[in-house]
């Protein structure tokens, strides 16, 4: 809007400045030409009087004459015309009006045109028409015409040109209102509030405002700005969904890994089970047993599949794959429960475990499958640290500093984490383990994971004397307080 | 199929169980009883290497076959193979593996296995090995 009250200011002020100039010349030369014509017509009336004047004063005498300028002036009150002698004394009824001097150029013969104002401001047009033969002195015939006429005629001219400033300047104004309106505002404001949606992120809005003028062009240009960067930002959300799959599916890569390797031990646990229901099957089957025998082996058999369906449900639970899925999860079961999947790898590879929980039962809103994700992955990797055995040792207790939080600490006493490492070990793809060995992402799920259900993973390692792995979770105080 | 042994040893051949798992330990262990074979059992590895090496010492306390598994707490069959390897006076070892791969049969036979079988087995065809790696052993001694 200031742009438009620039230029209509600047419009106007040049309106009026050309209107006043014009209407100053215009007016000066109607002034001009108006005293020539009074003049002209002051130098006629004075010719033909001068003419009966002298013709009078020849023939009937001086004061025949002068009556008759006297009588003349009767008729017309505007152009009054006297008798002068030149040289007239001061105090003399024919003593010019003006001073002798400025009357030198008389004395050639030629008329004389003079503007004088009077002593009340009047301004007045004086002619002389000089003659010299009339006793042979240097008289002759002044007429006096009053210029109020043309006074007013200037002052109408003014005052009209004045009134076309006026109009022009308020049509000026007008125009330019609507013009810059239509011309400058809409446009420019169009455009700035696409650059504010642009600023804002947002290059779903296409803009034309059309034309080919400035405004068009920066138009234009806006628009293959505003479609450069919804080009890189739909190439950005495209790269950044990709990595999210990416990340996805490494994420279920990581979990089928993990499972494999559980597999393994599970696939011990449920040979010998399996195990144990043929064979005592096969010795009921064979008839041969004491009735107290069958029943022993039966129940054996009810045992072992009640033992195979523990073992199955705990690797559907891991297994299970989807949406978060909270409920409240006593920890210290939990941490049991781990503590059972890990037992083949655990003996396998010499390790002890200890478990210490506190009196207090702790609970959580989590994910069952997830937690055990993370305490599996956080447990192995504090399993495959130890290559010479050693003690696994799992604690749970409140947070010392956080009486609404809980604490689960995994300690290994193994090779340690260099303090390079340190700061690294949550990244994805990070891992210090030989190709093949591990896919980095653990931890990196693992944070994910407890970060998604409020929590935070610590860590403390010193090489060669081991790691611990500190994990806080918000407590659960809900349904079972009541 | 629960015939007495087919030769005229004075003593029952007897039979060490190394297994962890109770109830599978209690299994055999009932199985080869009722087989006719002396029973002697232990859960780990390291008890297993103390009674065989007893059982070298001794000819009392000797055992005609061992059977155990290879994953057991303290130390692995495949350790107990290890330590005996260069033993000839060793007994026969039938190795058992849940669900085990390839790698871990060779792995056994290489350390010195007679046989390995896969868990889950058939009781029967046990008794049926453990009886056929006895009387090969015997009629290879005699």
């Amino acid at each position: 809007m200031r742009l438009t009250i620039r230029i209509t200011a600047a419009v106007t002020l040049g309106i009026i400045l050309i209107f006043s100039l014009y209407s100053y010349l215009a007016i000066q030369r109607e002034r001009q030409q108006l005293k020539k014509n009074l003049s002209r017509e002051a130098r006629n009336l004075g010719g033909s009087l001068l003419f009966i004047v002298t013709d009078l004063w020849e023939t009937r005498g001086e004061d025949v004459a002068i009556n008759f300028l006297r009588r003349r002036n009767l008729l017309s009150s505007n152009l009054q015309a006297r008798w002068v002698w030149i040289d007239a004394e001061i105090g003399t009824p024919f003593r010019p009006l003006v001073p002798q001097s400025e009357l030198s150029s008389l004395s050639d013969g030629k008329p004389l045109s003079l503007l004088v104002t009077s002593d009340d401001g009047h301004d007045f047009l004086l002619t002389y028409l000089p003659t010299t033969n009339l006793l042979g002195r240097l008289g002759g015939i002044e007429v006096r015409e009053s210029m109020d006429e043309l006074h007013d005629y200037v002052q109408e001219s003014l005052r009209r040109s004045a009134m076309v400033v006026a109009a022009a300047v308020g049509s000026a104004l007008l125009l330019m209102t609507l013009l810059g309106s239509i011309w400058i505002n809409r446009p420019v404001r169009r455009l700035r509030e696409q650059a504010e949606r642009i600023g804002t992120g947002d290059f779903s809005t296409a803009l034309d405002i059309g034309g080919r003028d400035e405004l068009g062009k920066l138009a234009g240009s806006i628009e293959r700005l505003r479609g450069q960067l919804a080009a890189a930002k739909e190439a950005d959300d495209e790269a950044a969904r990709e990595q999210i799959e990416t990340l996805e599916k490494l994420r279920h890569t990581e979990r089928l890994a993990t499972l494999g390797q559980l597999s393994a031990g599970m696939a011990h646990e449920l040979g010998t089970p399996l195990n144990v229901i043929s064979g005592r099957a096969k010795l009921i089957a064979s008839e041969e047993l004491t009735p107290a025998e069958t029943t022993h082996s039966a129940r054996i058999i009810g045992e072992q599949a009640e033992r195979m369906t523990h073992i199955m449900r705990q690797l559907l639970d891991y297994a299970r794959r989807g949406e978060i899925r909270k409920q409240p999860v006593m920890v210290a079961e939990l941490l049991a429960n781990v503590v059972e999947m890990l037992h083949p790898i655990l003996t396998k590879q010499r390790i002890e475990i200890e478990l210490n929980l506190p009196l207090e039962a702790l609970q959580v809103r989590a994910d069952i499958g997830q937690l055990q994700q993370v305490l599996l992955n956080l447990a192995m990797n504090g399993i495959q640290a130890m290559g010479r055995g050693g003690t696994l040792r799992f604690d749970l207790s409140l947070h010392p500093e956080d009486e609404n939080q809980l604490r689960i600490s995994i300690s290994d006493e193994g090779c340690g984490i260099a303090a390079d490492h340190l700061p690294h070990i949550f990244d994805p793809f990070f891992t210090t383990k030989e190709v093949g060995q591990g896919t980095g992402l653990g931890l990196s799920i693992a944070q994910g994971i407890v970060s998604e259900h409020g929590g935070k993973i610590e860590i403390d390692s010193s090489p060669g004397r081991g790691s611990c792995f500190r994990l806080s979770l918000p407590l659960d105080f809900g349904e079972d307080d009541g | 199929m629960n015939h007495p042994l087919p030769n005229d040893q004075k003593r029952p051949p007897s039979v060490l169980i190394a297994e962890d798992d109770q109830a599978l330990r209690e299994l055999l262990s009932f199985a080869l009883c009722r087989a006719g074979f002396s029973v002697a059992c232990c859960n780990n590895g390291k008890r297993l290497l103390e009674m065989l090496e007893s059982g070298i010492d001794d000819a009392s306390t000797a055992v005609d076959i061992v059977i155990t598994d290879l994953r057991m707490p303290a130390l692995s069959g495949l350790e107990v193979l290890e330590a005996l390897f260069d033993r000839p006076e060793r007994p026969p070892v039938i190795c058992m593996t849940a669900f085990g791969d390839a790698k871990t049969h060779q792995a056994a036979i290489r350390f010195g296995a007679t046989h390995t079988i896969d868990k889950p087995f058939d009781i029967d065809e046990m008794i049926e090995l453990v009886r056929a790696v006895y009387n090969y052993n015997n009629s290879d001694k005699e």
